[in-house]
């Protein structure tokens, strides 16, 4: 569903991701690994856009996103939901209006509907009684199973995840991972850039290890965990496991 | 003491001349009110142009009107652009002195609002930028539900104080000859030649409608506040 085709990007003087060229599948659970610096998070940015490659293409469901007018682009961007690291969610909104903006504003839903979204997605991330809460009221861990709600309110057919437990205390990792394996389990593709290795091997149908602007390995987690055959990869994991 | 009481009545009493206070202050008010509406709105469409072309380089002709128009506005006395609008602008038409003090007052306000708006956007994390587009919302929408209110909240203070700048700014009208409350007192001085009395007044005036404004605005900050805890 997405067909990235030699793909660059710079900012400035500085060549962030080198002629990247790859596939992810519908269902597929692809988990980008790699060291800071290594253009996994710019990667994953350039998927929706965030960034806008340098040259390149980049398909999606078959359409070519980097030639697509301003408007375009927006239609594409509902059905990639995204997640961040540092949360963004809404603080001058509360959790409910947090979920529910985007569907109401672009009239996807009603506002009962889009209340009624956000009742059960709230139900999922198990924090039912917080919908009337302000971000500022909550955790980090919650804060950021929040704003997975508030990603799948759009019924996303991908969701990108943008290191989304680095920001977080180590006891609220737990169960932002917890949900997002409940979503793997649940038929979602997704993309993520983590450092949570033992996330990559669980979940991940794909583990793929970025270095210097380039995918220098990739395989299921078991074969890469167990069998790295690059020298680069195999420094990397040495040093993370 | 007696003596006290009876500059007070020849101020004040005497040939109702306290009117010219309350006549005066409703003018002041007048123009205030509408200058002040004239301002921001102006002011945030000023600061709205310029933070999208820094954001995305759009929109560069109205940037670079919005810039001149900041530079020249902030560079020069709000009597001489009042002066310039009613004589050299206006000049050769009659037009209501009220509405040129409106105008005049509105157009000088907005480059102050336009560039505290400006600050209030510019200090809005751009992950908030960021989490609204990837939602598939547009700029625009974007600027409208999440940028704006947050800015709006961030900036309320300072806006307030333009706000009681611009009242106290007003007191220059006189220059083209409105009787507002500056120039209402001072009509009062220059028929009683008694000066203390009528110019504490509007001084007092003047400082007790500031510290309303003051009290107001921080009762809405602290309701604002309520709302993100962080």
């Amino acid at each position: 569903m997405i067909d990235v085709k030699g793909l660059n990007k710079s900012f400035g003087k500085l060549h962030i991701l080198k002629d990247i060229t790859e596939t992810i599948n519908q269902g597929e659970k692809v988990v980008i690994i790699g060291p800071s610096g290594s253009g996994k998070s710019t990667f994953l940015r350039c998927l929706n856009l965030m960034e806008k490659p340098t040259s390149g293409e980049i398909y999606v469901d078959g359409e070519n996103i980097t030639s697509m007018h301003q408007r375009e682009v927006n239609l594409m961007r509902q059905k990639m939901g995204m997640v961040f690291q540092h949360f963004n969610l809404f603080p001058h909104l509360t959790i409910r209006k947090n979920i529910t903006l985007a569907p109401v504003k672009l009239k996807l839903m009603s506002r009962e509907e889009a209340d009624e979204k956000a009742e059960e997605l709230l139900e999922k991330v198990g924090l039912a009684d917080k919908a009337d809460n302000y971000p500022g009221q909550l955790s980090g861990g919650q804060k950021q199973r929040i704003a997975i709600a508030r990603a799948l309110a759009m019924n996303p057919e991908v969701m990108l995840f943008d290191e989304p437990t680095s920001a977080l205390d180590p006891e609220m990792v737990g169960e932002v991972l917890n949900l997002m394996k409940q979503l793997a389990k649940d038929g979602m593709t997704m993309v993520v850039v983590t450092h949570e290795m033992g996330f990559a091997r669980e979940v991940a149908s794909r583990v793929m290890f970025m270095d210097g602007g380039r995918i220098i390995e990739q395989a299921p987690p078991e074969e890469f965990f167990s069998s790295p055959k690059n020298q680069r990869t195999r420094d990397f994991l040495s040093k993370v496991l | 003491m007696s003596d006290f009481i009876q500059k007070f009545k020849d101020t004040f009493i005497e040939k109702d001349r306290w009117t010219y206070l309350t006549d005066g202050l409703k003018t002041t008010l007048i123009i205030t009110f509408f200058a002040v509406i004239l301002g921001m709105a102006l002011g945030f469409i000023i600061a709205v142009i310029r933070t999208t072309h820094d954001k995305t380089g759009k929109l560069k002709l109205p940037n670079i009107i919005a810039h001149v128009y900041l530079t020249v506005i902030r560079g020069t006395p709000v009597v001489v652009q009042l002066l310039i609008i009613y004589f050299v602008v206006f000049g050769s038409v009659a037009i209501n002195k009220i509405f040129v003090a409106v105008l005049a007052f509105g157009l000088n306000s907005a480059a102050y609002v336009a560039e505290i708006v400006r600050s209030g956007i510019m200090s809005i994390d751009n992950g908030q930028f960021e989490a609204g587009s990837s939602l598939g919302l547009n700029y625009s929408k974007t600027m409208i539900y999440i940028i704006l209110p947050q800015a709006f909240k961030n900036v309320l203070p300072s806006l307030a104080n333009e706000c009681i700048v611009l009242l106290k700014e007003t007191s220059v009208a006189g220059y083209i000859a409105i009787a507002d409350l500056t120039k209402g007192g001072d009509f009062i001085r220059s028929q009683t030649y008694e000066a203390f009395m009528p110019l504490i007044a509007v001084a007092l005036i003047y400082l007790v409608m500031v510290m309303i404004m003051t009290a107001l605005v921080s009762k809405l900050e602290r309701r604002l506040a309520k709302n993100d805890r962080r």
